[in-house]
């Protein structure tokens, strides 16, 4: 076991970031801890690496306790910052090496390292330029590259593709999936649901602290099954008539992102009259029925769509 | 980790060019000045060694700049996301902060030495003892650096640090009379002399220069007090930023 995360409480004054928090990761898995702005996420990692400290359960990591001051553990985990943290008037060299050294690793071993790892994340040939001229996508990789530099046998990425381009986003998947191809141990946090469907083994999805679900993607649809999801697209959509749709018998959920409904109903139930019904007064534009997906998972369990969450 | 710092300390060439040619051309003018016009400097001493004089003042004043440069860079380090990225490290906290103001410290004394050499190579200016006048700076350059250091991690921001430094680094120097004469009294004598950390690191200088060394000892020995109180405090404010 990697690491065992136990019931593990976190309160920042009055607010419970993490509530009975509890998490598994064996070797080799790549988990993806999915959940909003705000679910806990961020917290969750910082009281594995021992950033903070937590007020009640456990947490355990390669078999240690994870007390804040065990720096076995730190040594064994790479932290992929949810920011970018990199010294942007050095080179791309200069932050390889300053973090490799971090680790005690010499100056051999960083010279040999750093050839695999500029190769890994696509930035071989610009590493001895300096970091403010890299762009965006570039610098999340060399973000990435930086914690890979001393080969954790754990790496922890907290939201590593926010704000960059599809072609860097879909570089960086690609690095996950070399690096737990070669076995290493993966968290990968993230609100966007196709890059987690992407790389994750399995899946936790958290909200207000708590893991609601955990499973693979399939065990996670197979839960829902039975559900059925309409999605209806009309002119001027409102959070009062989500409200109303919500009252109507037999709707589970209703999810509103811009002008498009999303409307879980048990499978069997005939109920696209009433909806049609209900939102012919705002103009309907399409509707769609559909088969679930991780972000229909989500809705049906926490009530919320993911982007939604984001955008606020 | 130290020579990282230092190299990344040597990239803000603007601060570090504005740290050395401002007290240059401050010198320069104030020597100008002392020399052409009939004023009272306040200071006791006249001719090559009124330019050392304000050599060592216009130095002494600039470290307490240079320690704003490098709580720039600590608060940079600590008071930023890449908080959490060095301190997921297996480095300890105490080591990650003293390799910043350890660079931070030797960037600063270069500044220091530099002014020095330059005025000694250049406008002439005679400076007896200039290893031991070279050792002071050093020690008050650590003085300040820990000072600047301790004052970041107490009040937390940058910003407000950089605020007392502005105040402490335009008035200890008036206190000096580096700027303008201070009235002849016994009570501004004192405070000339002895007042604050910089007076002392100035009066030792002094002292140095004459080669009254056993003086020069008993006046740094507050200043050398003071930087033992200064990095002891600095382990459990340490602590504090760590979490």
């Amino acid at each position: 076991m990697v690491l065992q995360v136990d019931e593990v409480m976190k309160r920042f004054n009055t607010n419970l970031a993490l509530d009975c928090c509890s998490l598994r990761v064996e070797q080799g898995e790549v988990i993806g801890l999915l959940g909003p702005n705000g679910a806990g996420k961020t917290t969750c990692i910082r009281a594995i690496i021992g950033l903070i400290g937590i007020d009640e359960g456990s947490i355990t990591v390669f078999g240690m306790p994870q007390d804040g001051k065990n720096k076995a553990i730190r040594r064994k985990i790479g932290y992929v910052t949810q920011e970018i943290t990199l010294y942007e008037d050095m080179s791309g060299r200069d932050n390889l090496a300053f973090f490799a050294s971090l680790y005690g690793m010499s100056k051999a071993d960083i010279q040999v390292r750093m050839a695999e790892v500029g190769r890994l994340i696509g930035l071989e040939g610009r590493l001895g330029d300096k970091v403010k001229h890299y762009s965006g996508g570039m610098k999340r990789r060399l973000n990435i590259g930086c914690a890979l530099m001393h080969k954790p046998a754990l790496i922890i990425m907290d939201e590593p593709t926010v704000g960059i381009d599809p072609q860097s986003r879909s570089f960086i998947l690609q690095a996950v999936k070399e690096l737990a191809k070669s076995g290493v141990t993966i968290i990968y946090t993230s609100h966007y649901i196709e890059e987690v469907e992407a790389v994750a083994s399995r899946i936790y999805i958290m909200d207000n602290g708590h893991i609601i679900a955990d499973g693979t993607l399939r065990e996670l649809i197979a839960r829902i099954r039975g559900d059925h999801f309409i999605e209806v697209e009309v002119r001027l959509a409102s959070e009062q008539k989500r409200k109303e749709l919500l009252g109507l018998a037999d709707v589970k959920e209703v999810a509103l992102e811009g002008n498009r409904y999303t409307i879980v109903v048990p499978g069997g139930i005939p109920i696209l009259d009433k909806v049609v019904l209900s939102l012919s007064e705002q103009g309907l534009v399409t509707i769609n029925t559909k088969q679930p997906n991780l972000e229909d998972v989500f809705l049906t369990l926490t009530g919320k769509q993911l982007r939604d969450e984001v955008a606020s | 980790m130290i020579l990282f710092h230092i190299r990344r300390s040597l990239k803000d060439l603007i601060g570090h060019a504005t740290l050395i040619l401002f007290p240059l051309i401050l010198i320069f003018f104030f020597d100008y000045l002392y020399k052409t016009i009939d004023i009272q400097t306040g200071m006791e001493v006249e001719g090559q060694q009124r330019l050392a004089l304000l050599v060592i003042g216009f130095a002494l004043t600039f470290q307490i700049y240079g320690a704003a440069l490098s709580f720039e860079t600590l608060a940079a380090d600590f008071y930023s996301p890449m908080h959490d990225r060095l301190f997921a490290s297996p480095v300890e906290g105490r080591s990650l902060v003293l390799s910043v103001l350890l660079s931070g410290t030797v960037v600063s004394f270069l500044q220091s030495l530099v002014i020095v050499l330059f005025s000694f190579i250049v406008m002439g200016a005679s400076i007896p003892s200039l290893f031991v006048v070279l050792v002071i700076l050093l020690v008050s350059v650590l003085f300040n650096q820990l000072l600047g250091t301790v004052l970041l991690f107490l009040v937390g921001t940058s910003k407000a640090a950089n605020v007392v430094t502005t105040i402490y680094g335009s008035v200890v120097p008036m206190l000096l009379g580096l700027y303008f004469p201070l009235p002849d009294s016994a009570l501004f004598r004192v405070i000339r002399l002895y007042g604050t950390p910089m007076s002392l690191a100035n009066t030792a200088s002094i002292r140095a220069m004459e080669g009254d060394y056993g003086s020069m000892a008993l006046v740094m020995l507050p200043i050398a007090v003071i930087i033992v109180l200064l990095f002891v405090s600095l382990k459990p404010l340490v602590r504090r930023i760590e979490v």
